[in-house]
């Protein structure tokens, strides 16, 4: 390993002949680095990189065996208790960044990589289409220069987020720590205002967290309410509010 | 974990989990501890799916290297207390390694063809270090050969490979 740190240095003049063994995993940890932060400045490098990769991952694919029978299940029952990231495409200032990481978002990226395997089925990929349709309109409100955030208790338990972007005439809406309904119920978003009560959306659930869910179309005078109400969603709201928030 | 993601991840796994712990048993060799690399990168696929960027390769091209990086990280940490084990097992380096699986495939015939257009020495670094996760200064030192010889031939043997199975770009 000594040895090749020295040897890098001597040869540092062309750092992008090292690509062959970056491409392979064949730096040592100092050197891989290195070429790295070289990599970052130099799209040709990056270029030519990528496409060494796709060579070597070829060799790998190459090497298929099937993998222990129980192994399966053991992935699967780990998965259901980890937690997904976020895309790393979208910037947000780091206040908003915990609205995008529940849910919606990387899901989107689980069935994009089904579908890019060609391994979806055809609701999978009407998901992704909402998904990424959502997930472009949460992006656009969580990034827009007017975009604040606001944070509120629910009666009854939990605790909402909302980013508002009035330029853009839509708010994001995350709540965490809300009672469980049954599966017949579910909690429903409204905008109340001189305009008349409009529904704004269902709440995804993933284990007590909502994924982001996006509203459009507010109007000034309009108020944000939250209710409980079949799970379908009820063309204008039954329950009580559960947040009554003027925006 | 959203009903819809699950299947998601169901269907990704029938297509990478093979390729995925082929490699990774290939560098790790240890069949537990191969069992135990091939889960993390099959989590992190769960984990990361959101950050996969068509733009900058192939989604199989992708998890394939992850998981290669994952196996040698894992094959290095645990290569000081048995180097000695190494050392002696590259002695014998089949290097008709891509042979030794048992199953047949078109993908594998099309890569074996392609290793063999390779010069012996661009053939040799390329299985000491995809294969067995050896750095290029000690595929150097195993095959007695300059340091910067293995470096290029590494490449130029990528490059070849590159285009001999028509990759894109």
């Amino acid at each position: 390993m000594k040895l090749t740190g020295i040897r890098l240095h001597r040869t540092g003049r062309e750092p992008h002949t090292l690509a062959g063994a970056y491409a392979m995993d064949a730096l040592a940890e100092a050197d891989r680095a290195r070429f790295e932060r070289h990599l970052a400045g130099c799209e040709a490098c990056a270029q030519e990189t990528a496409g060494l990769r796709e060579a070597a991952a070829a060799l790998g694919a190459a090497a298929a065996a099937s993998p222990p029978p129980g192994l399966r299940q053991r992935v699967m029952a780990a998965a259901a208790t980890t937690r997904q990231s976020g895309p790393a495409s979208v910037r947000v200032r780091p206040r908003l960044r915990a609205v995008l990481a529940v849910g919606a978002a990387a899901a989107a990226g689980l069935v994009a990589l089904a579908v890019v395997f060609g391994v979806a089925n055809g609701s999978m990929r009407q998901q992704l289409n909402q998904a990424q349709a959502s997930s472009q309109q949460i992006a656009a409100v969580l990034t827009a220069r007017d975009a604040t955030m606001m944070t509120r208790p629910v009666t009854g338990g939990g605790t909402a987020t909302i980013v508002m972007s009035p330029s853009r005439h839509a708010l994001v809406f995350t709540a965490a720590g809300l009672p469980a309904l049954p599966p017949s119920r579910g909690y429903e978003l409204w905008l109340i205002g001189p305009r008349g009560d409009r529904p704004a959306g269902t709440l995804p659930m993933h284990s007590g967290m909502t994924g982001p869910v996006i509203a459009a179309g507010l109007h000034h005078g309009d108020r944000l309410g939250l209710s409980a109400e079949p799970a379908v969603g009820a063309p204008r709201p039954t329950g009580p509010m559960i947040l009554d928030l003027p925006l | 974990m959203a009903r819809g993601d699950a299947a998601a991840f169901d269907a990704v796994y029938t297509r990478v989990a093979a390729p995925v712990f082929g490699i990774v048993s290939r560098v790790v060799r240890d069949p537990a501890q191969s069992e135990e690399v091939t889960q993390e990168v099959l989590l992190e696929v769960w984990r990361t799916a959101a950050r996969f960027d068509a733009a900058r390769g192939s989604a199989m091209t992708w998890v394939m290297t992850m998981a290669h990086r994952r196996a040698v990280d894992r094959v290095r940490a645990s290569a000081k207390q048995s180097e000695r084990e190494r050392r002696t097992a590259a002695a014998q380096i089949p290097f008709d390694e891509v042979a030794e699986a048992a199953e047949a495939s078109l993908d594998r015939e099309r890569v074996r063809r392609c290793l063999d257009s390779l010069t012996e020495i661009q053939r040799e670094s390329v299985v000491l270090a995809y294969y067995r996760g050896y750095t290029y200064g000690e595929v150097a030192s195993l095959l007695s050969v300059p340091a910067g010889t293995v470096k290029t031939r590494m490449r130029d043997a990528l490059i070849r490979l590159r285009d001999c199975l028509g990759v894109a770009r």
